[in-house]
């Protein structure tokens, strides 16, 4: 036992726990459960209820075990008469104005109050007055149902609101008898988390609208799963009845989530039974006859009626490879998915490289390199670190679990948050420094710190170009004496929302932080994308095989890979989309992804694809790039989906399937194209697949289905090989009266995920654009107006907020909506985006 | 009888820097000044002095808990004064505003505390007007402000004014209440001098013990321990109110017995009824039954007797009322004012209400009797805060002492069944 | 929401109200104090400007000012009647004189009367117990009640 450590006797059961642990988390530990309403151990104490009153030696009134700290030789009872009467009288009297409507009360069957009465309660009610009339099932929001007669004072949820969320959006109103739950002047409680109230009202006060008498819980068929939005793979518990998926809650995770979900992964989960997905292979006979009529190189291959989805797999594999065969490697190319698991991804790569010898395979727009020079930190280490170094990130509309977490940190644990962006974020109000580049600038500016630390430690110092990147020398300085004099620190940044030369100068970032002998260095990719971490991890890249292994590695990659694996290296997304536009990439397969409408370049992708002589697409739903496929083969889907993710943080865990379905899985298809092309591996189950990754994959040894089951586990950290770095960042000449464009992540927007029916649409934004009052004043635009951005030949409506989130010389356009276009005004071949402003 | 607070209340414009100063008033910041600040913590300690406010804490104790070398600290004066039958306070800040400023230096210089706050309960603006005219005046004279007598010791005071709530009078509900949160109690520990104000170590102090002091400094610990008795000392403000000829603020020594302050100071009972009951330290504390007049007047006299002294007020009821009305009143008074927090005290006190409502329109029985007995059981010492505790008091009293006015309502019952 | 701005003068006080603390939220009971004194009401728009001067959330400003009685969420009159009826009144007779003066004002307790100038409240202890039967009227304190002196007070007041 350490000195942190204090023993004690609950029950006659001696437990050790460390300092600060209070009795109720205690007992449970020896397995004496005391009954509570208001405490939750990720909130903290309230004492509201006092359901938890226990008898402690020494100490003549009950004690609240929820408040009480654990002491040395404490000795706790919590089943005498004295603590079991006024268990009872507690109960009486929370139970004394709560209605009796359990019967229709959709927290029937999983209820604390049901369970504690059962338990601990009186036989009935010594209450002869009429129960206290109130509001019954009136919209908290248009996700959550209030019932206020249920309610009953614990708490919970507003010290939820206050001290999780952090921002007071639901309160307790009133006093005494006439406390209610609340929001300011009755408006909807509809912040990024509000559906963990949900999952926390020991009563049913609070309640899933969209699930309200759907199902009773205990017909309910649970399946501990992941949600599938973001990179931070939070746990979740899908309910289904009949195969239809019912609702979703929070299974927590404190590796992960620490237990809260944000709303997208609640109810974001009606594209699952969408109409718009895809649930059969399908030819485009239009395209097939715009192939014949284009005189194309290849004939297709074609689907019979009712094709099968294995025979499709089969016939692409051959076309593929028949195209190979005829024009070589360089001719094909597949874009993967950073929403795809771990075995997809390894599967495709295995497929294209192993199969068709190519290694024109990737899933992004944007440069980033696999592997990390220092520690790859997860969500706890953000908590254990006293610097949190956010770079181009935006976590309250990336990441939001994340979001929750800084917060956590820095509130409860003193955690400095030292912020570097190029747009003003909702984490700045918690930050120590928050300090702004010019739209553009990211590159010099990541170096400039750099610099300024080189300078500090005696290295030789990288191009210092500070003066341009619109930060002032003083910020900068005081930025690097807080990373220098920091005893551990965490790096997150957001390699999609920076440039090639960017994402290089975090690299050098952390290689010269990591030379501070003093400081702990670790750092986390943070890309918006559910398993973007994964998908690098699993080689979905032009130079890097699964783990991190560069081209340049040849002996390795023979090693693992055999002595005709390819080792030149492949063309990356936007390579292929250009070369499909000039005709030299012949055939393409996209796995999940729409570059049509994701990539830069807009309608020119689109005009790209449809110059391909095979373009085959594997996606769940509809997409304006599924349009475009001569060939489309059908994906389940997350609540379908098996396999393993791999989160921001580093942690694989497992995606299980909560819906039965006869249409094959992704890796199946996979498998069987891979089969098709001679390849004898017979995958059987997905764990086969995770097996070998085990085997083949750095950095992923200890992976299994076993060791990621549960709550998953930290793969090993992935190292790649250096690479060269330009050193000068590109700086595009300033376009005439132009301004810098910088597309912006929203959590909720009106895509293909939340469609128009969405329980979401709430939270749709009309289509704006930041503007930095300088260049607004500058382009005669005030607050309000209604303006086009034009960049070639896209043209992009919104509306003018002039709010300094940028620099002058930058604006910022969240991507609300599909519809809205905003990447179409990014250029194709990518380098800055500058668009045109101008009035209506 | 020996006048400490009282002494000169009565002197016209005492509430001017020029009386007040012409009475003797700022002289014992001099002497104190002169002195090592522990060495006045020492002396409040050896003084006897306890809290005012009604749990009578020793005042000196309270002081030597500060969390060692926190800085920086506060004091707040609690000028709450919302205890039901209870006045004292008022007096003291409407007619003597500087006697509490100077307390007030005093327990900050011997705190090492540079903020204090006096926190008025909202119905007090009148006060708040005084009080801010007499801190003003005492800046001008250089008692306030930076660098004190040029010893170094820097004090600032303020008002803070609360609106409308009994329970922030309790002291970390009014912690949270000055920081501009709802009132509610906050869990203990820690303990205000601990985490208190802004999380930092805070003295909490009631408007008459902080007036106490600057009499402790000027004439020794030990002239005001031989005051009163060995275990309460000094003299004690006393609200005497309801039938009484004579109600008033009366300040008596600790130790008096309870007949010579209702018969002698208050004149008797009104219209020369006969005494009924009495409650002897404000609405929380459990009331008496006349035969007990000749306790003595003190912590502990009165807490053998079943009660305590709490804030000093001496509810006089003559047997004119039936027991029964002043319970339900008092019972809706801590039912408005329950914070609502928690369970037992906010479901508690209206149910409480709702059975002596009940019996009062003769539609009670004996076994509510049990039943409220058996919901006091539930609501005392369980629940966060003692507002429930102080509900429970009368209740429990009253049916102890009284249960024939309860029977009363009973007897209808069966006579209109008859 | 908008539509409540301070006056240049009540942004001076302000000034001078957040001053007197190390964090500003401590200014919230002085500046709806503020509001509800000039307006006799807290209105939700006057609850966003606090929110915005002290960083909070409105809903936070809301939970605060309506756990408290004296911030009244619709006008009050220009006279607001405070009448305890508290242990220490009630024995004094309170309870017939707060009657006589409702009816005195033709409205019941909780009303104000038509013409905006009285709002009769019943009310708790106000710390005046050896005046009782007493009453409040704005700030005054007025002890030793009765029906001639009630009368007296309330025609006073214009
Ligand atoms: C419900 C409740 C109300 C209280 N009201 C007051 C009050 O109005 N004035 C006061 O001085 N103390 C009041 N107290 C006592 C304070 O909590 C605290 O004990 C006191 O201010 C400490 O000062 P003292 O040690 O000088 O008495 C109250 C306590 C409770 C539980
Ligand atoms: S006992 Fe009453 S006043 Fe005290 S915290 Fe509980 S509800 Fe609030
Ligand atoms: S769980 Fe302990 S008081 Fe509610």
């Amino acid at each position: 036992m350490s000195d942190d450590e204090v023993t004690l006797t609950i029950d006659g059961k001696s437990v050790t726990v460390p300092k600060g642990t209070k009795v109720v988390d205690a007992a449970r530990r020896v397995n004496v459960d005391i009954p509570i309403f208001c405490y939750h151990e990720k909130i903290g104490p309230l004492g509201c209820c006092r359901m938890c009153l226990v008898e402690v030696e020494k100490i003549p009134k009950l004690m609240t075990a929820c408040t009480l700290d654990a002491t040395a030789d404490m000795v706790v009872k919590t089943t005498t008469d004295k603590v079991e009467k006024a268990q009872r009288g507690v109960l009486e009297l929370t139970l004394l104005n709560h209605p009796l409507d359990c019967p229709v009360c959709d927290k029937g069957g999983e209820c604390p109050l049901q369970d504690n009465t059962f338990k601990h309660g009186p036989p009935d009610t010594r209450m002869e007055f009429h129960r206290h009339n109130d509001t019954k099932a009136a919209p908290l929001s248009p996700v959550i149902t209030i019932d206020r007669e249920r309610c009953i004072a614990c708490q919970r949820c507003t010290a939820y609101s206050e001290r999780i969320e952090q921002d007071s959006a639901l309160v307790m109103l009133n006093r005494g008898f006439h406390n209610a739950v609340g929001t300011f002047n009755g408006e909807p409680y509809d912040t990024r988390f509000s559906g963990n109230v949900i999952d926390i009202c020991p009563v049913g006060a609070l309640t899933n609208t969209d699930f309200r008498f759907k199902a009773r819980t205990w017909d309910l068929t649970n399946t501990a799963t992941l949600c599938a939005h973001c990179g931070c793979n939070c746990n979740i518990t899908m309910a289904t009845r009949l195969n239809e998926l019912m609702r979703i809650e929070a299974r927590p995770n404190d590796a992960v989530d620490d237990g809260w979900i944000c709303d997208k992964a609640r109810w974001g989960h009606h594209f699952v039974h969408s109409k718009n997905k895809i649930s059969a292979p399908r030819e485009n006979n239009s395209l097939r006859e715009n192939n014949a009529a284009g005189a194309k190189t290849v004939s297709l291959p074609t689907f019979p009626d009712n094709c099968t989805t294995e025979n499709a797999a089969r016939k692409i594999a051959e076309a593929f490879k028949k195209i190979v065969a005829e024009h070589g490697a360089q001719s094909i190319g597949f874009i993967g998915s950073p929403y795809g698991t771990n075995e997809e991804n390894y599967l495709y790569q295995k497929l294209f490289r192993h199969g068709f010898g190519s290694n024109n395979i990737d899933h992004k727009p944007y440069h980033d390199t696999p592997g990390l020079p220092v520690n790859h930190y997860g969500f706890e280490q953000i908590e254990t670190s006293n610097v949190v170094l956010l770079i181009a990130s935006d976590p309250t509309e990336e990441l939001p679990i994340l979001d929750l977490r800084i917060k956590k940190a820095v509130t409860t644990r003193a955690t400095r948050l030292v912020i570097l962006n190029d747009q003003k974020i909702a984490l700045d109000r918690y930050s120590s420094q928050s300090a702004q580049y010019k739209v553009g600038y990211d590159a010099a500016a990541i170096d400039a710190v750099t610099a300024n630390l080189a300078r500090e430690l005696g290295e030789s110092v990288p191009v210092d170009d500070a003066n341009a990147t619109g930060i002032s020398a003083q910020d900068i300085k005081s930025l690097v004496e807080t990373v220098r004099t920091s005893m551990k620190i965490c790096v997150v940044y957001n390699p999609s929302a920076l440039s090639k030369a960017a994402v290089a100068g975090v690299k050098r970032l952390l290689k010269m932080i990591a030379k501070i002998p003093t400081i702990e260095c670790g750092a986390m990719p943070a890309a918006p994308m559910t398993n973007a971490v994964g998908a690098m991890d699993m080689g979905l890249l032009p130079d890097f095989y699964p783990g991190g292994v560069a081209m340049s590695e040849q002996e390795e990659i023979k090693k693992q890979w055999g002595e005709n694996a390819p080792t030149a290296i492949g063309l990356s997304a936007l390579e292929m989309i250009a070369r499909a536009k000039t005709g030299q990439l012949k055939a393409l397969l996209v796995h999940r992804a729409n570059p049509v409408l994701d990539f830069p370049g807009g309608s020119q992708v689109a005009d790209a694809l449809r110059k391909l002589d095979l373009f085959v697409a594997h996606d769940m739903l509809e997409t304006e790039t599924t349009k475009l496929a001569h060939l489309v083969l059908p994906s389940n889907g997350p609540g379908y989906d098996e396999g393993t993710t791999t989160n921001i943080g580093g942690r694989v865990q497992a995606r299980k399937k909560a819906l039965a379905t006869t249409r094959a899985p992704d890796w199946k298809i996979i498998s069987l194209m891979l089969n098709a092309l001679g390849d004898e591996t017979d995958y059987r189950k997905v764990s086969d697949v995770t097996e070998e990754i085990a085997r083949r994959v750095p950095g992923y040894q200890g992976i299994s289905k076993k060791s990621v089951s549960k709550t998953g586990c930290d793969r090993d950290r992935v190292v790649s090989a250096d690479e060269p770095v330009s050193d000068t960042p590109i700086q595009a000449t300033k376009k005439d009266g132009g301004l810098r464009l910088r597309v912006a992540t929203l959590l909720f927007a009106h895509d293909k995920i939340l469609d128009a029916s969405s329980k979401l649409a709430h939270h749709f934004q009309p289509s704006t654009a930041h503007l930095n009052e300088e260049d607004a004043q500058r382009l005669g635009v005030r607050d309000g107006d209604a303006i086009v951005l034009s960049a070639a030949s896209v043209n992009v409506e919104a509306v003018a907020k002039v709010d300094n989130r940028c620099q002058s010389g930058g604006v910022v356009v969240p991507r609300v909506s599909d519809e809205q276009g905003a990447n179409g005004l990014i250029d194709a071949d990518g380098g800055a985006a500058w668009v045109k402003v101008s009035k209506v | 009888m020996t006048q400490i607070l009282f002494k000169n209340i009565n002197t016209a414009d005492l509430h001017t820097m020029k009386v007040y100063e012409a009475q003797g008033g700022y002289r014992s910041l001099k002497k104190a000044f002169a002195m090592q600040p522990e060495e006045i913590v020492a002396a409040v300690k050896t003084s006897g002095l306890r809290g005012r406010g009604g749990a009578g804490f020793p005042t000196g104790l309270k002081w030597s808990f500060l969390a060692k070398d926190v800085f920086p600290r506060y004091l707040c004066c609690n000028a709450d004064e919302s205890e039901p039958g209870t006045c004292k306070d008022r007096e003291l800040l409407l007619k003597n505003p500087h006697l509490l400023i100077e307390g007030m230096i005093l327990c900050a210089y011997a705190c090492r505390i540079e903020t204090g706050y006096i926190y008025l309960r909202g119905e007090f603006h009148d006060l708040s007007v005084i009080m801010e005219q007499a801190i003003a005046d005492a800046y001008a004279k250089g008692y306030l402000g930076e660098n004190i007598f040029g010893g170094g010791f820097n004090f600032d005071l303020h008002t803070h004014l609360g609106a409308g709530a009994y329970i922030c009078g309790e002291e970390s509900a009014l912690l949270n209440s000055l920081e501009g949160e709802r009132g509610e109690p906050r869990m203990k520990p820690p303990f205000p001098a601990v985490e208190g104000l802004y999380a930092q170590p805070t003295i909490v102090n009631n408007v008459e013990t902080l007036c106490v002091v600057p009499y402790i400094v000027n004439e020794g610990a030990e002239k005001y321990a031989s005051i009163g008795t060995k275990k309460s000392a000094g003299t004690k403000l006393v609200s005497v109110s309801g039938h009484v000829k004579k109600p008033a603020n009366y300040e008596v020594v600790l130790g008096t017995p309870v007949r010579e302050i209702i018969y002698d100071l208050a004149g008797g009972i009104r219209d020369d009824n006969k005494l009924k009951a009495f409650i002897p330290g404000g609405s929380s504390v459990p009331m008496l039954p006349a035969d007990q007049v000749d306790v003595l007047y003190d912590y502990e006299s009165l807490a053998a007797a079943g009660t305590m002294l709490g804030s000093g007020a001496m509810i006089v009821i003559d047997d004119s009322v039936n027991i029964v009305e002043t319970t339900l009143r008092l019972i809706s008074f801590y039912m408005r004012e329950s914070c609502g927090k928690c369970t037992p005290c906010r479901e508690g006190t209206r149910w409480l209400y709702q059975i002596v409502e009940q019996i009062m329109q003769n539609a009670g029985q004996l076994e509510h009797i049990e039943k409220m007995e058996d919901i006091c059981d539930t609501m005392a010492t369980n629940t966060f805060c003692p507002l429930a505790d102080a509900c429970v008091s009368p209740v429990v009293s009253s049916i102890k002492y009284f249960r024939a006015d309860y029977e009363k309502y009973f007897t209808n019952v069966s006579t209109s069944l008859a | 929401m908008s539509g409540f701005t301070f006056s240049d003068e009540q942004e001076k006080e302000i000034t001078r109200i957040v001053a007197k603390y190390p964090f500003k939220k401590s200014a919230m009971l002085p500046l709806l104090t503020l509001v509800q004194r000039a307006e006799r009401e807290v209105s939700p728009a006057a609850m966003v400007a606090i929110s915005k001067k002290l960083d909070c959330s409105p809903a936070y400003v809301q939970s605060v000012m309506s756990f408290y009685t004296m911030y009244h969420a619709e006008k009050v009159g220009k006279y607001m009647i405070l009448f305890c009826i508290n242990i220490s009144c009630q024995l004094n007779g309170c309870d017939k004189l707060l009657e006589y003066t409702a009816g005195k004002l033709g409205i019941t307790v909780g009303e104000t009367t038509p013409d905006g100038k009285f709002t009769l409240h019943r009310e708790e202890c106000l710390a005046a117990c050896t005046e009782a039967p007493m009453m409040r009227v704005n700030d005054i304190y007025y002890g030793a009640l009765t029906e001639q002196r009630i009368d007296d007070v309330l025609n006073s007041l214009d």
